[in-house]
């Protein structure tokens, strides 16, 4: 188990969602607003961070600083094998799931190319919804893995239970509505969250 | 019908049992047979043996595996093949099939019967040992992954060998791909029972109400192959153009082909026509069912078929998936065909089909003689012109993002864009799915370091092909008279509606101005919203596009929306005819 210090995690979190509230930051580290709240505070102090109207934001300053951080402060992730060989499983369903979220916003045309989806057939709707349950049960084992190894993702697992959740009630916007934490934008977010810990950088499907 | 032991049902067309009785899919392929029409012979266990299966615990009874057997043997009788024999195999596919279709549940399974003596003796009859083997792979892959909860990490590669799935599905499930035919059977059939109380089934009925004493019938299918010989194939016909709705009959053929390989695009395609050159009676046999289907359902179909030995089978009909200009035109065509009434017509064409149809393009020649700066993948289909920065958050006036890739810290700059560039990744990267969320114009993928030379320049990206231009280019409004049908189905809708759609009138109501200014996302509200246009003249106002807010319009007896800017006049009208439509079927409830 990792013991990330509360100061790093903060910018850290700050800087996967680029701009947040200290709720927004809570949320994604599952940790007290409070005690998010403070360290920001420190954050902007130390020059790490800026602040209005409660969002806060993550300087130049901070991100060089969080740069030099992430080697040693997630040494030891870095160096699990266990790490690596799940982030692995995460690629194989990120592929699925972006190919899957594809489908859901543009239909294949017959012909060839893609119009946009218009929701006016149930059926695709639901043949795709379903893609998104066998995926979504996968990547729970992939962060049940990854909550072993960093208690701390375990949120993305609730934060992706809880999109999921509003899609089969219907809410349709939940799963890649980019203004919500739709499925998507969780997963995109969790992503970002594993390309800092393990110092990757972003491969893009094709 | 025929009742085997009346708990396992031969569909043969004489009667077409409810959708409560033998769910959708059944009553799909009673109706095809029903009609007289050449489908592969199949049987039903009908809903009522889930509740027996569950009631039970779970177990399936002898009685009804006798009842399996015999409807198996009822298709072995009418296929001339028999289960498990080597030298006239019978495959059969499993489907699950609930009176309401829903997530969850597990839904095909292809092939079983499949042994290694089966795939022997399948190669030696089609000539085509490498069909047999990944036949048999996937086959092996599709029974693990479904019926044993195996997760396999990849699809079968082109070379695995059936041992290697086989071993690899043994270590993830702990148990093996039973090798014998009837006991791939009877764990399919437990399988399609037992996910009826899958948890994401569960859920969903949870969530929609859907009472939990129902179930799923179980139909067995005798499957085809289109790659016996020279007189075999698959392929698919939609019964009308799916791109521009044109009246005539579309479609590909592949000869020799066999099931997925026309929808999965990994195969070159003939048109339809090679089919009536090379089997005419078949073709003429096809186009006789794809004109009595779509009588039947009143709607533009999409048959799948297959050819065996010269021998028609139609696997699958559906309403065809089409263009939003194809939308357009077979409703008004269909109608004017005697085939549908007007009001269905105006309710076969959605609101955002016609703001796709209407969406301004790049002026003739404009692209023509324009500097084109980058080419890549059209991720998001659109114009928009601005200007190129690598940040937009925060920033005002026509702005496009471009990136070499983004991650969610771009997400703000999009939605603040008009259009977004980025460099690496594909139709499927992250930055093209929240462009299409956003409904932002974009192009990905135009290739290492292209973006920086676009700093700062003024630039106009076309989503739609996929290409960057230098400088602002000129759009071109599309008008109702260039889309064939439009102005026909418009007039239907002038007909319906009592509210009639102005660019201007006196004594507007505007929702948009002054105190309580009503956004699209307000007017979730309708009561509210007619209360405050009660009495009005004329209204208008962001929320008047959306269907509560024509249904606000039509409740407060307003008798004319005046148009904003952006809001296409055919678009109003449409949702306005559509509302009307809507309030009156409530009303006759």
């Amino acid at each position: 188990m990792i013991d990330t210090r509360i100061d790093l995690l903060v910018l850290h979190g700050l800087a996967v969602k680029k701009a947040g509230r200290p709720a927004d930051v809570a949320g994604v580290l599952g940790r007290a607003e409070d005690e998010v709240s403070s360290a920001l505070a420190d954050a902007v102090a130390a020059g790490r961070a800026i602040g209005a109207n409660d969002t806060y934001m993550v300087t130049p300053a901070g991100r060089a600083w969080l740069d030099e951080q992430y080697p040693s402060v997630f040494a030891s992730f870095r160096q699990d094998p266990a790490a690596t060989e799940t982030y692995e499983r995460f690629e194989r369903i990120n592929r699925k799931l972006l190919a899957l979220f594809t489908d859901w916003q543009m239909v294949p045309a017959p012909g060839g190319g893609r119009t946009p989806n218009d929701h006016t057939d149930p059926d695709y709707d639901r043949g795709i919804i379903d893609r998104l349950g066998v995926q979504h049960e996968r990547a729970e084992k992939v962060l049940e893995r990854f909550a072993e190894l960093e208690a701390r993702l375990g949120v993305y697992r609730d934060r992706l239970e809880s999109a999921y959740d509003r899609v089969l009630a219907g809410d349709h916007d939940w799963v890649s509505g980019a203004r919500i934490d739709s499925y998507h934008t969780v997963w995109f977010e969790l992503h970002e969250d594993l390309l800092r810990m393990l110092g990757r950088e972003r491969e893009e499907a094709p | 019908m025929t009742n085997v032991t009346a708990r396992v049902l031969v569909l043969d067309g004489a009667t077409v049992p409810d959708r409560e009785e033998i769910g959708n899919k059944g009553v799909s392929i009673a109706r095809m047979l029903a009609l007289g029409l050449p489908v592969p012979p199949a049987f039903v266990l009908p809903i009522e043996e889930c509740r027996r299966f569950h009631a039970a615990g779970d177990r399936l009874d002898d009685e009804l595996w006798d009842a399996v057997l015999e409807g198996v043997g009822a298709l072995e009788e009418a296929t001339g093949r028999r289960f498990g024999d080597p030298e006239r195999p019978l495959l059969v596919s499993v489907r699950s099939g609930a009176a309401v279709s829903m997530p969850g549940m597990m839904d095909t399974i292809l092939n079983l019967g499949m042994t290694d003596e089966v795939e022997a003796g399948l190669a030696r009859l089609t000539g085509d040992p490498e069909f047999a083997r990944s036949t048999h792979v996937r086959f092996v892959h599709e029974f693990g992954h479904t019926v044993l909860g195996a997760d396999l990490l990849e699809e079968p590669g082109d070379h695995e060998s059936v041992d290697a799935a086989r071993a690899a599905i043994a270590e993830d499930s702990g148990e093996e791909v039973p090798r014998e035919p009837h006991a791939q059977l009877r764990a399919a059939i437990h399988a399609v029972f037992g996910s009826w109380s899958s948890r994401r089934a569960k859920a969903y009925r949870r969530h929609w109400g859907i009472s939990e004493d129902g179930g799923t019938a179980v139909i067995v299918q005798a499957m085809v192959f289109g790659n016996l010989d020279g007189e075999s194939g698959t392929g698919v016909l939609f019964t009308r153009d799916p791109l521009t709705g044109a009246p005539r009959p579309y479609g590909e053929w592949l000869p020799r082909g066999q099931g997925e390989d026309v929808v999965s695009g990994t195969h070159d395609c003939l048109p339809l026509s090679a089919l009536a050159d090379q089997l005419p009676g078949v073709h003429d046999r096809l186009l006789d069912a794809a004109a009595l289907l779509e009588r039947e359902h009143g709607d533009v179909q999409d048959i799948e078929f297959t050819v065996e030995q010269g021998r028609l089978y139609l696997l699958q009909t559906r309403a065809a998936k089409r263009s939003p200009a194809a939308a357009v035109r077979t409703a008004v065509d269909l109608a004017e065909e005697g085939a549908i009434d007007r009001e269905q017509a105006l309710c076969r064409v959605s609101v955002e089909q016609l703001l796709t149809v209407l969406a301004p393009r790049l002026a003739g020649d404009a692209a023509a003689t324009a500097e084109v700066v980058a080419r890549g993948v059209p991720a998001c289909p659109g114009v928009a012109a601005g200007v190129a920065v690598d940040d937009a958050d925060g920033r005002d006036g026509d702005l496009v993002l471009v990136r070499p890739t983004t991650s969610p810290e771009d997400v703000a700059g999009m939605i603040a864009a008009r259009a977004v560039v980025t460099e690496r990744g594909g139709s499927t990267s992250h930055a093209a799915v929240v462009s299409r969320a956003l409904g932002r114009p974009s192009v990905v993928g135009v290739g290492e370091g292209v973006t920086e030379g676009l700093l700062g320049r003024e630039v106009t990206v076309d989503g739609s092909d996929g290409v960057v231009y230098a400088g602002r280019l000129p759009t071109e409004e599309v008008r109702p008279q260039d889309v064939p049908g439009l102005e026909r189905l418009l007039e239907w809708a002038r007909e319906v509606s009592p509210a009639g759609v102005v660019d201007d009138a006196p004594d507007v109501v505007d929702l948009d101005a002054g105190d309580g200014v009503v956004d699209a996302e307000g007017a979730a509200d309708p009561a509210a919203l007619a209360e405050r246009l009660r009495g009005a003249r004329a209204a208008r106002g962001a929320a008047l596009a959306s269907a509560a807010g024509a249904r606000a319009v039509l409740d407060a007896g307003v008798p004319v929306v005046v148009r904003r800017a952006g809001q296409p006049a055919a678009a109003l009208l449409l949702r306005l005819a559509q509302q009307q439509i809507a309030r009156r079927r409530e009303r006759g409830a």
